[in-house]
């Protein structure tokens, strides 16, 4: 062979040397430089997690009755690489599913690994397709939550989204409690997306979430419910709200906000709201979900003598017999306040003011107590701070500074006005007013139970032991079981049992609109009350007396609730009373 | 040199290149290892036992160890004549052309004919003799050879062919080009202008991969986003095999990506299967083994008693040569994806076969070598 063909033979030689040192150039790069990015890609795309859903806790009442608890529920979804018929697949699913063809033709032709196509089909529906034995479809046990009573005590319970976490309520309060630990599998799989049988293989197992036992009673949040919507009916009301609570542990029976709503359909809106945009929308909901009783402050108005009572009684200045008088108004500084019995009560004993609601008197006994005396006394009631109750979005009350508390101020907040509070803080109040002076914490959890039933978590609750002094809380028993046997709040009477209370009329800001809200507060037994109770009825029409419309309605209720949680009935205070 | 090897050794001791045996022998072992390691899986799920890919690769082999013995001990110039060559070269002319009316009846591009059952493609017999008849031709009027036309008038010879399988098969007719432009330009005077129509050819194949509209611009679409492309598919998935195995691999038999993953991965696409498994050491080993084996090739045809010869061994090892750059190339997205197996090593019973007889030829080559 020739010299110069033995040269060019060898450069192209040294060519293809040349373009062999390349691809070992690129294969270094990707090798070396970009190994742990398609590394982790590769293993993306080898690892299917599967998820083992947990089961979310059930929740009791007080009885042992479920009102929250979990159904199984499909999820089905399809495998691209797997699909062998894909025109079928969105026939069958879209008959199936009832869901348009289009839909479910982007989700199937979508080359995607996985793709779910809907979640929480019933049982029905998901046999029904798994029957047809399509390829690269998949059919997932799911767990839905379900609610047996529907919308009873639905403010209180809220439910829980589409990850069956809690969203609003006791399903979000209690969520970490409620939601276990969801299992997973981590297999590898073939490029079918089929696993790899005997291949390397991680599992997890989910555990169950604990059941949560409530304090709610459902026969009695039946009730309140049935009397609320009965009084909403009656009056027209906007709205009717009623809690039920054991004023000494805070334990709460039941609390009802009328109009309710269904918890199995919780997103579902009037015809009219639904067609509104999706802003509007979100209010709307979030409007049908408040829980009044302690989302929203109102002016407490003569309910709230009870904390101006407890307020003089405890720093002394006024004695139950103390003498005052009523002309049906009462100058202060520049203004002229009226009662509201415009010709005024007379003469009176300060135990006959609170009989009759009478509001020069409590303006009286407020200037008396002076400004730091009524906040002081405020702060110990724990007006100033927020119930602590195991429910989320609690509203705080709405109080003038301090330094800008003047004669008025000071004389409209004796009557419950110019202060804003949530009906539940009163409640609190109320039940450190008459208990003995022991600031509780209301409450619905009692405790979590492991789905096994071995671990057991009983919640504890602060409780302020003496914020006011025994005697005056003797004092007020006394006091509101006269307002209910003789006063104001003689609507509230049942024979036999011995019952205190307090009724109010507040009228809702700006005033003049001639809108109220009627409410009052009553527990039985009169000295030593177990049970305790408010209830508020927002915008009634026609007689809007809190003693009038509000005190009946305590009065059915407690008819039936004094008897069921065993209240006796009590011949002798009847006797003294009569 | 091969008077020095002459001088030291006496005259007349039968040679063979056993060096490059070696390296063919294991080239096809560790091509038979690899095919078992990527297709059992697949083999498994389609056909119940993990042999159908592996076995059907074995009796290639066998076949194609007669031919490599049979043509090795053949003696090459047995070639060098107008008959065989020519005639050679018109039965693969006529094969290819029955491949075209197979394809036609069947109503598709069909790359391959059936005899007795197996699956045969033309267009790999074809390089061989198309590589003898530039051999002969050349060998033939390597003296004449003083201009350029006369270059262009033995490549004339070759284009029948290389259309024929360029109407099926566009990259083996490239690789089928690039072989009969090495063996004319190794032969011919006219370097300069050699070099400068090789250079503008690739100038002219780049400006129609950039700007055609045809399906193969959309190669180019896949090359450069690979990982965006809807048809990107199978070029990032070589490339997570690639990148997965890193230094070392996973070990042999350990790829997750030939799970299916990788549709071609015994074809084709093995390389990157190698890679995954045997890491960037065993992907350097066996590029290091093929340039041996070139190398090999280089020195027999340097050494060859005669031009027939060394030009047979030439056309051989840029057959070699080019499919081994190119099937690495395209695996590791270094050019736009084309379909080229990689000798040796890729499933394939017509291209084993093939490559097996061009060795036999070549150790025949090297037997005339005079010592």
């Amino acid at each position: 062979m020739k010299t110069i063909y033995k040269k060019k033979i060898l450069g192209i030689v040294l060519l293809f040397f040349l373009g062999f040192g390349i691809v070992t150039a690129r294969l270094g790069y990707v090798m070396i430089v970009q190994a742990d990015k398609y590394l982790t890609l590769a293993k993306e795309l080898h690892q299917r997690e599967r998820e083992i859903k947990a089961p979310r806790g059930n929740i009791y009442d007080r009885n042992g009755v479920k009102i929250a608890s979990n159904k199984a529920v499909y999820s089905i979804s399809v495998i691209y690489s797997q699909m062998t018929d894909k025109k079928k697949v969105v026939d069958i699913l879209s008959q199936e599913l009832e869901i348009d063809k289009e839909e479910i033709e982007k989700k199937v032709y979508k080359n995607s690994v996985r793709e779910k196509i809907k979640s929480n089909v019933e049982k029905n529906a998901a046999d029904k397709i798994r029957k047809y034995k399509l390829d690269g479809v998949k059919v997932d046990e799911d767990y839905k939550r379900v609610y047996p009573y529907d919308s009873l005590a639905s403010k209180v319970l809220g439910f829980t989204g589409g990850d069956n976490q809690g969203i609003v309520g006791l399903e979000v309060a209690y969520d970490k409690y409620l939601k276990g630990k969801s299992g997973r599998i981590l297999t590898l799989t073939d490029g079918k997306g089929i696993e790899i049988e005997g291949a390397y293989e991680e599992r997890d197992e989910p555990v169950a979430g604990n059941d949560l036992y409530t304090s709610l009673d459902v026969n009695l949040q039946n009730y309140i419910t049935q009397a609320c919507m009965k009084v909403k009916k009656e009056k027209k009301a906007k709205q009717v709200s009623m809690i039920l609570l054991n004023p000494q542990n805070g334990e709460i029976y039941a609390m009802a906000n009328v109009p309710e709503y269904n918890l199995n359909e919780p997103f579902r809106l009037s015809k009219k709201k639904s067609q509104a945009g999706s802003k509007k929308q979100q209010e709307f909901l979030n409007q049908k979900w408040r829980n009044t009783c302690l989302n929203d402050t109102y002016e407490p108005g003569s309910v709230f003598k009870i904390v101006t009572a407890t307020a003089g009684l405890e720093l002394n200045k006024v004695k139950v017999n103390d003498h005052f008088n009523c002309p049906g108004f009462r100058i202060v500084e520049d203004r002229k306040i009226r009662c509201h019995k415009t010709t005024g009560h007379g003469s009176e004993t300060f135990k006959e003011g609170v009989m009759n609601s009478c509001n020069p008197v409590f303006m009286e006994v407020g200037a008396r107590v002076g400004v730091d005396g009524m906040y002081n006394t405020f702060k110990k009631l724990g007006l100033f701070e927020k119930t602590g109750i195991d429910l989320p979005g609690e509203a705080g009350s709405i109080m003038h500074k301090k330094k800008n508390v003047k004669a008025v101020e000071l004389a409209t907040m004796s009557f419950g006005q110019s202060i804003q509070i949530t009906p539940l803080q009163l409640l609190r109040a109320a039940s450190a007013a008459v208990n003995g002076g022991n600031l509780i914490t209301p409450h619905f959890g009692v405790k979590t139970v492991s789905s096994d039933g071995k671990k057991e978590k009983i919640f504890e609750y602060p409780v302020k032991k003496n914020v006011i002094r025994k005697e005056t809380s003797e004092t007020m028993r006394d006091l509101l079981e006269a307002v209910v046997s003789e006063g104001s709040g003689r609507n509230c009477r049942i024979e036999g049992f011995s019952i205190g209370g307090k009724t109010a009329t507040s009228e809702k800001l700006p005033r003049g609109t001639g809108k109220y809200i009627s409410s009052f507060l009553g527990f039985s037994k009169a000295q030593n009350p177990t049970v305790m109770g408010i209830v508020l009825i927002d915008e009634p029409v026609g007689t809007y007396y809190g003693g009038t419309i509000a005190a009946p309605v305590m009065k059915n209720v407690f008819q039936i609730a004094l008897p069921y949680l065993g209240i006796s009935k009590d011949y002798t205070v009847d006797k003294k009373s009569e | 040199m091969a008077n020095r090897i002459k001088e030291k050794y006496m005259p007349k001791k039968k040679y063979l290149d056993y060096p490059m045996l070696f390296l063919v022998i294991f080239l096809i072992f560790f091509g038979m290892v690899m095919i078992f390691s990527t297709s059992s899986y697949k083999s498994t799920v389609n056909f119940g036992h993990p042999y159908h890919w592996v076995l059907r690769q074995g009796i290639s082999v066998i076949i194609g160890a007669f031919f490599m013995i049979g043509l090795s001990k053949l003696d090459y110039r047995w070639f060098n004549n107008k008959i065989i060559a020519i005639g050679g070269y018109g039965v693969s002319i006529l094969l290819l052309i029955a491949v075209l009316i197979v394809g036609a009846a069947k109503k598709g591009a069909v790359r391959w004919i059936s005899i007795g059952g197996f699956q045969f493609q033309p267009s790999e017999v074809a390089k061989i003799f198309l590589v003898i008849l530039l051999a002969y031709l050349l060998s033939l009027n390597a003296h004449k050879m003083q201009h350029f036309m006369d270059a262009v008038k033995i490549l004339g010879w070759s284009i029948p062919v290389i259309a024929l399988v360029a109407y099926q098969n566009l990259s083996t007719a490239l690789v089928m080009c690039a072989i009969a432009g090495v063996m004319i330009f190794v032969v011919s005077p006219k370097t300069k202008e050699l070099i400068a129509v090789a250079v503008s050819m690739v100038g002219v194949l780049v400006l129609y991969l950039t700007f055609s509209n045809s399906y193969r611009n959309e190669r180019v679409a896949i090359w450069k986003h690979p990982e965006t492309h809807e048809k990107g598919l199978q070029t990032m998935q070589a490339l997570y095999a690639i990148g997965s195995g890193g230094i070392f691999g996973k070990g042999l038999g350990q790829s997750m990506q030939k799970m299916g993953f990788i549709p071609e991965s015994h074809n084709d696409m093995i390389f990157s299967i190698i890679c995954e498994e045997l890491g960037l050491f065993g992907a350097v080993c066996l590029i290091l083994v093929f340039i041996a084996l070139i190398w090999r090739m280089l020195l027999i045809a340097m050494n060859a008693e005669d031009l027939f010869g060394a030009l047979l061994a030439i056309g051989f090892m840029t057959h070699i040569g080019i499919q081994v750059f190119i099937n690495i190339a395209v695996v590791t997205n270094t050019i736009p994806p084309t379909g080229i197996p990689l000798p040796f090593i890729s499933y394939g019973g017509t291209s084993i076969l093939v490559v097996m007889a061009e060795m036999g030829i070549v150790l025949s080559v090297s037997r005339r070598i005079r010592m």
